[in-house]
């Protein structure tokens, strides 16, 4: 089991340092495969851990930090939980591997990306894997260093360098609340290990332990966009598409719901923690699904299906589903990512044009991309008998359960949010895939392609590495399924984790599972009803006025942006003007440069004094001699 | 004959301000002033001798034979200085070399 878990740490470092060292003096060949090969094998061990795990395993590789009472070793903890992540990880980062050797195969600088890609993969398990609170912090500013180099990875468009270090600050304000808990925590404990700290929350009064939750809960709202830092993950589409699927979709804005998850035995029993995260929650899913109904770019109605989506991960955490939660991180990191390279390819086949209403007809042009996407659509609008309908399911059901009017109003807004999931989800599918054609010619590139009128081929492989991708999406249910079919196998192996949850009565479930299809459908339907057939043509040519009222007030994000540029940046920027003009240049720079012109000033005036004249020294020299004698003599008279 | 202290010192006094005028008056030449020096030099010296001879010690005659080895060195080196000085400026006025003015 050592050697499984150091393998699957050490493989993708190891791509990553040998890519990032030599990876330009290798042939292109053999950095994609060792990149590709590195995540692979890190698979296999995941894999190979995965089925010879008997019991939570603790596994100390090295001493790192050891100050008098304080010990934060290398250590690696394997529970359910982490198996799963490790899995979930090691496989879709796998698969967005493959993807990228295609989708990047014109860049010049492959080896920064594939370096990047296998560091951040590293991050990512080194998180998950961390049985020690340091040890995680530490992936979990690994994973925001990759996120930040790869948002920015065309860094020579300023625009794309801006959004990375938009991601970079604002996840740092989390990250700060997270600091403070991790040296609280050690400071309340008296150890740093997750599985110690875990097993001691009982001993904490409950105000403390609210305190820690609320803090923790401000670290994952940074790396999981949760409001009110969800402003940077719609800028973080500026990345390539490849790192958007795997970073900003399925594997890192998802670290904050993994962090709850962990840290759940020790929060679990504040319930105004609890009540917090399930309400941060909530107000996320329908915030960002209400933004995502007026996206006009395609990645950004994916970015805040994704926020939205993670919001109800969150919600699940507040209300105490931990299996509901994690099987909605596994099943969404399959049919995002599968959405996100889904959209990769329509980009690519469209010359990098990404707003939604100048695309169409693509269903017919690119049927091997459709496919696949039409299933992930599904699984988002939470569409019956998908993978997506069943685990957002358990979360709805789970918030029902907890009863009282909070999680009653949250579970209405749930619902609410299910509704407009679908519609933007169905939008987003006409307005692309449906129509004719393209609603004008996408700059061509070189030679007519006939049929296809501008639309690039996309390659085989991209479209290849869709199918696994939509398969365990579409079946993803399977992993839990609904306890009148039988047991669930995610929720049985996650037992250990959540303990005993509240089991639904069977009838109840049936009833909210058939509110929840009903609800999707309606979705459906009055997407069909606004962008379907005919109607489409309508809505491409509405969108060419500039928009107004409510459509510009949900494309804007809430206009978050502007009110966070009012209220934090405009303040911080004229503190800083007054800061530079009025202190720097004025007291500290002016009080310096006066300083130094009285000094040469005066030693211009002394300067004179000294006049050349020998005799006017030796003049000088005998009347000060004589003066000196004058007053010994006077001492020694008096 | 025994000449008392004061006198030794009295006479020292007035050679070392006739010295001293010397050298702040005669700046018209450079060789008068290095007499000037020579004539304080020498005051010194008489005060050191009538010292010995007062309380009996040989330190300050042993002095006073150091004051005339220092200033015959001296001596040389200075009229050294002044024959290069005046091949510079074709003078041995001390007023004239002020390149030394702030």
């Amino acid at each position: 089991m050592k050697l499984y878990l150091t393998l699957i740490l050490l493989l993708p470092l190891l791509g990553g340092v040998i890519n990032a060292v030599a990876g330009m003096r290798l042939p292109r060949r053999l950095a994609e495969w060792l990149a590709c090969g590195a995540v692979a094998g890190s698979f296999a061990c995941a894999l190979a851990a995965f089925v010879t795990y008997r019991s939570p395993v603790t596994v100390e590789l090295f001493r790192w930090l050891s100050a008098f009472d304080f010990q934060a070793p290398v250590t690696l903890y394997y529970d359910p939980l982490s198996a799963v992540m490790c899995l979930m990880v090691t496989f879709v980062s796998g698969l967005i591997h493959i993807y990228s050797v295609a989708y990047m195969a014109g860049e010049e600088e492959y080896a920064r990306f594939f370096s990047l890609l296998n560091l951040f993969v590293f991050a990512m398990l080194t998180l998950v894997l961390a049985e020690n609170l340091p040890l995680l912090y530490l992936g979990w500013e690994g994973v925001g260093f990759c996120s930040y180099a790869l948002i920015g990875y065309w860094y020579r468009d300023e625009k794309n360098a801006t959004a990375g270090r938009k991601a970079f600050i604002v996840t740092r304000i989390g990250d700060v609340a997270f600091g403070i808990a991790v040296i609280w925590m050690f400071q309340l404990f008296g150890t740093i290990s997750i599985t110690g700290i875990n097993g001691m929350g009982f001993l904490m009064p409950g105000g403390v332990i609210t305190f820690l939750g609320i803090l923790l809960l401000m670290g994952a709202m940074g790396k999981s966009a949760q409001m009110p830092l969800m402003v940077w993950l719609p800028d973080a589409m500026a990345g390539p598409t490849p790192v958007s699927a795997l970073i900003h979709a399925a594997t890192m804005v998802t670290a904050g719901v993994y962090l709850l998850a962990r840290m759940f035995p020790l929060i679990g029993s504040s319930g105004t923690a609890l009540a917090a995260i399930a309400v941060t929650g909530g107000v996320t899913a329908f915030y960002a699904a209400t933004c995502a109904l007026a996206q006009r770019d395609l990645k950004r109605v994916l970015a805040y299906s994704t926020i939205s989506q993670i919001g109800y991960m969150v919600l699940g955490v507040g209300a105490g589903a931990i299996t509901a939660a994690t099987f909605h991180l596994l099943v969404h990191a399959f049919f995002k990512a599968l959405l996100f390279l889904g959209a990769g390819c329509v980009i690519a086949a469209m010359h990098h044009e990404q707003d939604i209403f100048r695309m169409g007809g693509l269903g017919r042009r690119l049927p091997l991309t459709f496919w696949p996407f039409v299933a992930g659509g599904a699984c988002l609008a939470g569409l019956p008998l998908t993978g997506g309908f069943f685990s957002k399911d358990g979360i709805l059901t789970a918030v029902w359960l907890k009863g009282g009017a909070l999680y009653g109003g949250l579970y209405l807004l749930g619902l609410l949010t299910a509704i407009l999931t679908a519609v933007y989800t169905f939008r987003l599918i006409y307005l692309v895939f449906g129509g004719a054609s393209p609603a004008f010619p996408p700059p061509l590139m070189g030679g007519g392609e006939g049929e296809g009128e501008g639309v690039a081929k996309v390659p085989r492989l991209m479209e290849a590495i869709l199918f696994p991708l939509a398969l365990l999406g579409l079946f993803g249910g399977l992993f839990n399924i609904s306890a009148y079919l039988g047991k669930g196998w995610l929720g049985g192996f996650l037992a250990p984790l959540s303990g005993a949850g509240e089991e639904a009565p069977h009838a109840t479930e049936m009833l909210l599972q058939g509110i929840a299809a009903l609800l999707a459908i309606v979705g459906v339907a009055i997407a069909h009803l606004c962008y379907g057939g005919e109607r489409r043509l309508a809505r491409v040519e509405a969108a060419a006025e500039p928009p107004s009222g409510v459509v510009a007030f949900f494309l804007n994000g809430w206009y978050f942006d502007a009110l966070y540029r009012f209220l934090f940046i405009r303040p911080f920027e004229t503190l800083s003007r007054v800061l530079w003009e009025r202190i720097d240049e004025g007291v500290i720079d002016d009080s310096l440069d006066r300083l130094a012109s009285f000094f040469g000033w005066s030693g211009k005036g002394l300067g004179r004094w000294t006049s050349g004249r020998v005799s006017v020294y030796i003049l000088s020299f005998a009347a000060g001699a004589a003066l000196i004698i004058v007053y010994f003599a006077w001492v020694v008279r008096g | 004959m025994i000449v008392p202290l004061l006198h030794v010192l009295i006479l020292a006094g007035i050679l070392f301000v006739l010295g001293l005028v010397c050298v702040l008056v005669w700046r018209a030449n450079i060789i008068m002033m290095l007499i000037g020096i020579e004539i304080m030099l020498n005051a010194a010296m008489l005060a050191f001798v009538g010292g010995a001879n007062r309380w009996g010690a040989a330190d300050g005659q042993v002095f006073a034979l150091m004051i005339i080895a220092m200033t015959s060195a001296e001596v040389s080196l200075a009229l050294a200085l002044v024959v290069y000085l005046h091949r510079r400026k074709k003078t041995v006025n001390a007023d004239e070399f002020n390149t030394m003015s702030g």
